[in-house]
């Protein structure tokens, strides 16, 4: 194999290696902030309280916002208040929704769930 | 009693009438007058006798009804004491120790639950006669053991056609049976879930929203064939909310056995992307097939992760974004597998749906050298109900159509295709799903790929 083929070759694989190494770094910081995240979501203090009003989205808006996207709307009669739990809990999971959000979509299908 | 009373008033009255007139008012009273008021005496003796009968069947009716009242009041009697009895019984039994203690505490945690798709396919592939080409049953069952822990475990049942006996006839079924996934999820917190097991691998999203209610079309896109589905391992995965109006970060990370070879070497044509579950049950020493080696085809597993950006504007107008990528050995010369996948998915009102990604992988080879199939896929939805058109037949219905193209090096071949199709909507899960598609291949293994086809898929969720 000519030398230059060979140092090619070793070039590309290094830069696969990088790009590989780049995604998964990418991911572990992620993992890292997501980690710190709780200490991070503690209470604001009043100051904050007081300069920022913020707007918290409803269950119902949660819910088209995130559901729809990936598949048609299921109807909260659907399942019991109970088994809506789980498949929250499924969802959350399978769609990367933070728990907040999830609890929130989840009550907004148990208020109107079938028996 | 008022009726008598009247009677007898009037006689009083008269023999008064009569005792009170003068003699000489006695003889001139007439027969006429006399005749008339015999009458009159006669009429008001049968008012006096019809008066007695109905007096008597008030009578007799005012006994049957004290009858009825004391009837009633015994059964008045009967009950309340009925009723008595029972609350002494209750306050007994109250006061009595139970036989077994009645558990505290909150409702039951533990609930299963059974969700999950079914499919059936009618295709005419160019050139060849049409049939019902599959039937499908995927359940996924769920087990959530309390607020945070949950095992679910998706299955696939297959019934396809199968090849005949001959080359010339293509005759009986094949039965096919995956497990999907099987994993167990801990959620660690609010933003972070560790999931162990055969996952889904977050490649790309396609595989972990590609159920046959989900995609909109009845077959998969030709590059997601470049990419492992599953694989075992485990993960981290979760989602940092940014802001207040639903925006995300999300992320995964993981480590899987990954890709492997199917006889050891590093030959382009032995790369199995499914890969294996870390256990060899056919290794051969001194001649004898054992079934205890517990090594794996390649020595290191792979590691992978993706992060995604989801930015919605409102509710069913948003924007996800996402890299994705695996790496790691796929044999035990050293090998290399990687891929890269870009991903995308744009909604711009409840009815306009754009998605798409693009798979770029390496594969390290001993006899092609560094190999690269590659490919990417687009598609687009609209639902007909936003033309506001008073046709309900119509409003059912979302057109679709996809463009694909793979460059599949490991088999030789090229492949773009076209489909065009529709989405009708039964119910909200319950949909058909038509499309016709325009495959054209080039490459040396082109000819192995079918042609156009039409494809029609029932598809249930549940």
């Amino acid at each position: 194999m000519p030398i230059m083929k060979l140092l090619t070759l070793t070039v590309k694989r290094r830069l696969r290696t990088v790009l590989g190494l780049v995604v998964v770094a990418t991911a572990i910081s992620a993992v890292t902030v997501a980690l710190t995240a709780g200490e991070s979501a503690k209470p604001p203090t009043k100051a904050v309280k007081k300069t920022v009003k913020k707007k918290k989205l409803t269950g119902s808006e949660l819910y088209a916002i995130n559901c729809n996207r990936c598949h048609p709307e299921r109807y909260p009669t659907e399942w019991t208040p109970s088994q809506w739990k789980t498949v929250m809990l499924h969802m959350r999971v399978r769609a990367n929704l933070p728990a907040k959000q999830a609890k929130e979509i989840l009550k907004y299908l148990q208020e109107d769930a079938g028996n | 009693m008022k009726k008598r009373s009247l009677f007898f008033g009037a006689v009083a009255a008269s023999c008064a009438v009569g005792v009170s007139l003068p003699a000489p008012v006695r003889a001139a009273v007439s027969d006429d007058d006399f005749n008339s008021l015999k009458q009159m005496v006669q009429q008001l003796g049968d008012k006096v006798q019809k008066l007695e009968q109905v007096h008597q069947q008030d009578q007799q009716s005012h006994q049957q009804d004290q009858q009825k009242i004391q009837q009633l009041q015994q059964q008045l009697d009967q009950t309340q004491q009925v009723a008595t009895n029972a609350v002494q019984k209750a306050e007994a039994a109250s006061q009595a120790p139970p036989a077994q203690a009645v558990p505290s505490g909150p409702a039951a945690r533990h609930n299963f639950q059974l969700v999950g798709d079914a499919e059936t396919e009618f295709g005419r592939i160019q050139g060849q006669k049409s049939a019902f080409a599959m039937a499908d049953f995927a359940p996924i069952f769920l087990y959530r053991a309390n607020d945070d822990i949950l095992f679910e475990a998706g299955f696939d049942f297959t019934l396809s056609n199968g090849s005949g006996p001959t080359a010339n006839t293509s005759s009986g079924t094949a039965y096919n049976f995956d497990l999907s996934f099987a994993t167990v999820d801990y959620a660690l917190n609010d933003y972070m879930t560790a999931v162990a097991g055969n996952m889904l691998l977050p490649l790309g999203t396609y595989t972990e929203r590609s159920a046959g209610w989900l995609n909109k079309f009845p077959d998969n896109p030709l590059p997601r064939g470049l990419l492992p589905s599953n694989g075992i391992g485990a993960q981290l995965r979760g989602a940092i909310p940014v802001g207040n109006n639903g925006q995300m970060l999300t992320y995964a990370v993981y480590g899987a056995n990954g890709p492997s070879s199917m006889d050891g070497t590093g030959n382009s044509s032995q790369l199995d992307l499914g890969g294996n579950v870390g256990i060899l049950n056919n290794s051969l020493y001194g001649g004898m097939t054992t079934f205890d080696n517990l090594g794996n085809l390649h020595s290191n597993p792979s590691g992978g992760g993706r992060i995604g950006w989801f930015y919605p504007l409102k509710a069913h107008y948003d924007l996800e974004l996402g890299v994705s990528g695996q790496t790691g050995e796929w044999n035990d010369l050293g090998n290399n597998w990687s891929a890269l996948v870009f991903d995308a998915s744009l909604h711009l009102s409840p009815y306009l749906e754009v998605k798409g990604e693009y798979i770029n992988t390496w594969v390290d080879t001993t006899d092609l050298g560094t190999i690269r199939p590659n490919g990417w896929w687009t598609q687009a939805g609209y639902k007909l109900s936003g033309l506001n058109l008073d046709l309900p037949m119509i409003n059912n219905v979302e057109l679709v159509g996809r463009y694909d193209r793979t460059d599949d090096v490991l088999f030789g071949a090229k492949a773009q295709r076209y489909t065009a199709g529709f989405v009708y909507y039964f119910t909200n899960t319950l949909l058909l799903e038509g499309d016709y598609e325009w495959l054209h291949n080039t490459g040396s293994n082109a000819a192995q790929i079918p042609n156009n086809e039409m494809l029609f898929q029932l598809s249930y969720g549940f």
